[in-house]
């Protein structure tokens, strides 16, 4: 016992009332788990609503359907496709295909997936950017190459930017407070 | 629609209030103590301070049939404080917690009181008379984090409590000696104390600010953080309820909420304003504010060109936008019953972050 530093003895977990010993699994929403393969197939539909000329269909087709249980890999295919059909939408038409989701029923529920999309996508498009900062050019043209990389997330940023103005102005302040809160991530 | 009563009492936020039932005394948490205004005319004013705590206090309540009132604190301690000659006299409670106490509710029967804690427990407290002296029992399992909230059942037996681990949990907390034996309900019908009766979750699992059962008992609200409020109807004990109803808000979340009738709530919270939600077993949806709109004294005035210029040299601008045109200054922290007669509520109570406490006629 005398050479046992009790400094540094874990006592969570001889403890059983401890929070370290709980099983978190029960406290957040259980979600089923989804296969990466199941997520392409999902997004090559989307794709071919999305060749068809049916931009609404194919949002609502990707936010009724969010891989709650997919790993990384198949969450930023998903996000992938989102962006995508978000890119694909004209401005003057995003509140009209905004405000028919949010009177669908379940479109609550919809427009806070969207809501969930938008702010990832964000944190994406700034991710990728620095990313581009770092790699060292040897060339001496650094800056140029980081300018370049940061106008083109800029151009996405905006995209969102817009989506996100028109979607607060139906879904309102809850469904950015509904992200935040969420378990369920995207 | 009468007229708010508005009474700002002082700057500080108010954690917790609590009209006694002749409306004549309002008790006020501010900081670490206790503040206890009596009616005088239209106005409140300070007769009293509870000094006792050393922390800020997070709950109060005034017994409406006893008088008496309970305090509880971030310093781990709560209080009943009883009237006599010289002044209120505090006895300290052991609720043998390790972390601070957030709630604090008298059960309807008065015999008893539950507090809401940090330590993942909640302690039931009733008085000893062998002892003399507030003793207390734990609610412990499941409860997997920090309570917020608690809310008496009719029958002072079933206590329902709010988590920040998302759920809204219904116990038994029965008392051999204190309680008598419940009617059975559609909650359940033996109840030894710390029987789970309910465990609801939100599609979101955000964390919960408030519970309250409806009027009769047989339902269950809860608010959380997701701005969402939830209506669980029970169908019978050990089984899944008759109806999970969950409505999102466009609004930021609600701090509190009380049932009016049987299909009526009010809840309010960050959006600084109080809100009407109606429904049953089909299906609630929200009604309105309860703010009457276009008030004397905030609506916009006809301003004289002078002014605007003069605004516009002084600060930039030309109409005051520091105040929001609601009541409340900041968010509603706490709503309670005012008034009520048969089974209706009439008047309903509110005070908040902004220190004003407004009484409003539904």
């Amino acid at each position: 016992m005398a050479n046992v530093n009790w400094r540094t003895i874990n006592i969570d977990a001889l403890d059983p009332d401890s929070p370290a010993n709980f099983d978190l699994t029960s406290l957040a929403p259980s979600v089923a788990p989804v296969s990466t393969a199941d997520v392409q197939s999902l997004a090559s539909q989307i794709r071919q609503l999305l060749r068809g000329g049916d931009n609404e269909g194919a949002l609502q087709g990707a936010l009724e359907n969010p891989p709650y249980g997919a790993d990384d890999k198949g969450k930023d295919i998903h996000l992938a496709t989102v962006i995508e059909i978000l890119q694909s939408i004209r401005q003057s038409d995003m509140s009209p295909i905004l405000s028919r989701i949010y009177s669908a029923p379940g479109g609550t529920e919809a427009l806070d997936v969207l809501m969930k999309y938008i702010y990832k996508g964000m944190a994406q498009t700034s991710a990728t950017g620095t990313a581009r900062n770092v790699t060292p050019q040897p060339t001496g043209f650094s800056q140029i190459h980081a300018r370049g990389g940061g106008e083109g997330g800029g151009q996405a940023m905006s995209v969102l930017l817009s989506w996100h103005e028109k979607l607060v102005e139906i879904a309102g302040p809850g469904s950015i407070v509904r992200v935040m809160t969420d378990r369920r991530t995207v | 629609m009468a007229q708010p009563e508005v009474h700002h009492l002082f700057h500080h936020p108010i954690a917790d209030h609590s009209f006694s039932a002749d409306r004549q005394l309002l008790a006020v948490a501010r900081e670490s103590n206790v503040d206890l205004f009596k009616r005088n005319g239209s106005k409140f004013q300070l007769a009293d301070e509870l000094k006792g705590h050393d922390k800020t206090v997070t709950g109060v309540d005034i017994a409406p049939k006893s008088g008496k009132i309970v305090t509880c604190s971030q310093d781990r301690n709560a209080y009943v404080w009883e009237p006599s000659p010289d002044g209120w006299k505090p006895t300290l409670v052991l609720l043998r917690i390790n972390r601070a106490a957030t709630f604090v509710r008298w059960a309807p029967s008065e015999t008893k009181f539950a507090v809401g804690s940090g330590a993942r427990l909640i302690p039931v407290c009733y008085f000893e008379e062998e002892d003399n002296w507030w003793v207390s029992k734990h609610l412990k399992k499941p409860i997997r984090s920090t309570i917020t909230t608690v809310a008496w059942h009719p029958n002072s037996v079933l206590l329902a409590a709010g988590s920040t681990d998302g759920h809204a949990r219904v116990f038994s907390s029965f008392i051999k000696g204190v309680d008598e034996r419940p009617e059975p309900s559609a909650w359940g019908e033996r109840l030894p104390f710390n029987t789970v009766c309910g465990e609801f979750l939100n599609n979101t699992a955000g964390w919960v600010h408030s519970v309250a059962f409806s009027p009769s008992g047989n339902a269950l609200a809860f608010a959380a953080h997701d701005s969402s409020l939830t209506v669980v109807y029970p169908s019978a004990p050990e089984q899944p309820p008759r109806a999970v109803i969950s409505i999102t808000t466009q609004l930021l979340p609600f701090m509190s909420l009380v049932w009016s009738s049987e299909d009526e709530i009010i809840a309010a919270g960050y959006d600084c304003q109080a809100y009407r939600l109606q429904g049953s077993e089909q299906g609630w949806q929200l009604a309105g504010s309860l703010e009457t709109k276009g008030r004397p004294g905030v609506a916009h005035r006809e301003e004289s060109a002078l002014n605007m210029f003069r605004q516009m040299d002084l600060k930039g601008k030309t109409t005051d936008d520091t105040k929001l045109d609601t009541v409340h200054q900041n968010t509603i922290s706490t709503i309670r019953v005012y008034e009520e007669a048969g089974g209706q509520v009439r008047k309903i109570s509110s005070s908040g972050v902004d220190g004003r406490v407004v009484v409003w006629s539904l």
